[in-house]
């Protein structure tokens, strides 16, 4: 038998202790993998919200907040053009279908927040409704939506619309298929892909359709701006705050993405933070399970050193063990995770967050079992290699 | 025995494969003194038993031999190695010795072949290799049927023989057998010591047991008995 065999062997001996081991730091390494793949897929969604031709920066009015339910004069839309660098405009209206069966009650929430391009942060997903966006069927490319499966929306029609990905899969809806929205029948003439995870999981209709239906004639909660390639997002967004002081506010693109970046940064952080605790907690229950071991083996340990075992033998021994443990421990910890992200995301995100599967998540839960293995058996093992041999033999 | 062909005024210390002066051990701070001044000589291929009280220094004096353990003072010197000078303790163990204690020690979780090839990690041997030789021992002790047995399996008897086939597995040059047939009863103690004597022949190794046998002294080439630490004339 091969000393591998040997080493494989010996952790089960006593199946209680084996099993709460992996069970202690499998938690750990799930934790680790499950907080990878939820923020790596949150990572992916906002770095594609920067697309070539989507509007770089977004006009709300004053003091509404990025959550706010702000209102802009429609006429504001074209008045914007006028200031240098900006290229093109769109008003964007959005509401809140709360009732995606549309049978009973459409409460607008008045909720909206920045366009359609940048905003990544009202998170209604499916939770109690959707978001619809108002909004010019020439002007789409400035929300990020290049290309539609089936026709756009015209501007005069008030029964059109085009869905997101996610909302198409969500409510099983499809081209032709039709929606209730608002209390309204509309048909669904399109299905649009941005990558944008909040986008891909709202509708869009005509501006007009939408300002009708919610009571919010002439009036925009938005302004997608997009602007001349050699200018300044930054500039050009003082420039509109300077001419309209008190009315209006902006976010640019970039500074969304960076904030978001942020926020990404602490969450990386924390998993950090969790993953030096798991090791630390799993660490304290090998080191346990190991030491137990040894003790219990006092007298077969003295036997190994009687027929020659060399201490480096040992050692390698009791290492290997605790090894095993914790790498068995992170197969099922990686395995719990991957299952559970999966199906979380898809019941409670219904897939508008897409978990990642970076190798590099599971190269680290991997690394992480790996270190919590050897730190854990260090000291059992060099306690094991360095115990006198006629002590050991003579221990009852 | 004398086989010395080439005899001449060397030929003690080359017949000579235990040669112990004057060594001491003792225990809790000099309190215990296990070993107290023991003289020791065995010869290369002598079955040697030795008798004595419990507490007087038997085990003590077997775990000197087999390198367990370093003495406080004296000389001892086994199979041409200076035990007090020597630093690979455990190669020694692995290539000159092979014990058998009274409990037989053997791994639980390990079947009888396996057991039997423990001695063998350190050698350079394959697996394939340490198997051949393993059920080899295995059957010269009789027990090549039992080879896929758990050791809870086995009698006393049977474990025993395992433990002697552990202790040869390696080729050693000598055995130390403490109280082999100490924990079991009297009609199998009798096969398990033939056992012992027979391999000792059969591979020409040295044994030095001790047993309260009585009737070990129809067997062994010479009986010593150990007092209070030291060997009694
Ligand atoms: N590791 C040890 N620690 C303390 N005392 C010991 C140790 N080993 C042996 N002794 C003591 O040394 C004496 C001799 O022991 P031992 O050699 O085992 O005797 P025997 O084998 O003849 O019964 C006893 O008094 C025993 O208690
Ligand atoms: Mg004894």
């Amino acid at each position: 038998m091969s000393y591998l065999k040997l080493i494989l062997k010996n952790p089960f001996r006593n199946k209680t202790r084996g099993l709460l081991a992996i069970v202690g730091i499998a938690i750990g390494i799930m934790v680790i993998v499950a907080l990878g793949m939820v923020t790596g897929g949150l990572k992916a969604s906002t770095t594609s919200t920067l697309k070539a031709g989507a509007a770089e920066i977004s006009v709300v009015q004053t003091g509404s907040g990025n959550y706010g339910s702000g209102r802009i004069d429609e006429s504001r839309v074209t008045d914007l053009l006028n200031i240098s660098g900006v290229k093109e405009t769109a008003g964007t209206l959005r509401a809140t279908n709360t009732s995606t069966s549309g049978s009973s009650t459409a409460d607008v929430s008045g909720s909206s927040t920045g366009t359609g391009t940048t905003d990544t942060s009202s998170g209604q997903g499916s939770f109690g409704g959707f978001s619809v966006t108002g909004m010019d069927p020439d002007k789409l490319s400035l929300a990020g939506i290049e290309d539609v499966d089936g026709a756009l929306y015209s501007n005069e029609s008030t029964n059109e619309v085009i869905i997101g990905k996610t909302t198409s899969t969500n409510l099983d809806k499809n081209v032709g298929d039709t929606i209730n929205l608002f209390g309204k029948d509309f048909t669904i003439t399109g299905i649009y892909e941005t990558g944008n995870f909040m986008t891909d999981a709202g509708a869009f209709m005509s501006l007009s359709t939408l300002q009708n239906l919610t009571n919010n004639d002439n009036q925009v909660s938005s302004i997608a701006v997009k602007i001349d390639e050699n200018a300044n997002a930054t500039e050009v967004s003082e420039a509109i705050e300077t001419a309209y002081p008190n009315e209006l506010s902006t976010t640019t693109a970039a500074s969304m993405a960076s904030r978001m970046n942020t926020a990404l940064n602490t969450i990386d952080t924390a998993n950090w933070a969790i993953s030096l605790l798991a090791i630390i907690i799993g660490g304290v229950g090998v080191v346990n399970t190991m030491v137990m071991s040894v003790f219990e083996r006092t007298r077969e340990i003295g036997v190994l050193k009687a027929v020659g075992w060399k201490e480096k033998r040992i050692l390698g021994m009791i290492l290997g063990e605790s090894v095993v443990l914790t790498l068995i421990a992170a197969v099922v910890g990686t395995v719990v995770a991957v299952i559970g992200v999966v199906a979380l995301l898809s019941v409670y995100f219904s897939g508008t967050i897409e978990p990642s599967f970076a190798l590099d998540i599971f190269i680290r839960a991997f690394v992480v079992a790996f270190v919590v293995g050897i730190i854990g058996g260090l000291y059992p093992a060099y306690r094991a290699a360095r115990l006198s041999p006629t002590e050991a033999l003579r221990y009852e | 025995m004398n086989n010395g062909v080439e005899g001449d005024k060397n030929m003690d210390t080359e017949e000579n494969i235990i040669e112990i002066r004057n060594l001491k051990k003792s225990y809790d701070d000099g309190k215990i003194k296990a070993l107290n001044g023991l003289d020791l000589e065995v010869k290369k291929g002598e079955f040697l038993s030795i008798m004595g009280p419990s507490g007087s220094g038997k085990s003590t004096l077997l775990n000197m031999i087999g390198a367990l353990d370093v003495a406080d003072e004296g000389k001892i010197k086994v199979a041409g190695i200076d035990l007090t000078k020597a630093s690979k303790l455990n190669e020694f163990r692995s290539k000159e010795i092979g014990f058998v204690f009274q409990m037989h020690n053997l791994i639980p979780n390990l079947t009888v072949l396996e057991n039997v090839e423990i001695p063998m990690y350190e050698s350079d041997l394959s697996t394939d290799q340490m198997k051949e030789r393993a059920l080899k021992l295995l059957k010269s002790v009789n027990l090549e049927d039992k080879r896929d047995q758990i050791p809870t399996k086995l009698s006393g008897g049977e474990r025993q023989r395992v433990a002697i086939a552990r202790a040869l597995v390696n080729h050693p040059s000598i055995i130390l057998a403490d109280e082999p047939t100490g924990a079991l009863d009297s009609k199998t103690g009798d096969v398990i010591l033939k056992l012992l004597r027979d391999l000792h022949e059969k591979e020409n190794v040295t044994l030095v047991m001790v047993t309260h046998e009585p009737y070990v002294g129809k067997m062994a080439d010479r009986i010593v008995n150990v007092l209070d630490g030291k060997i009694q004339n």
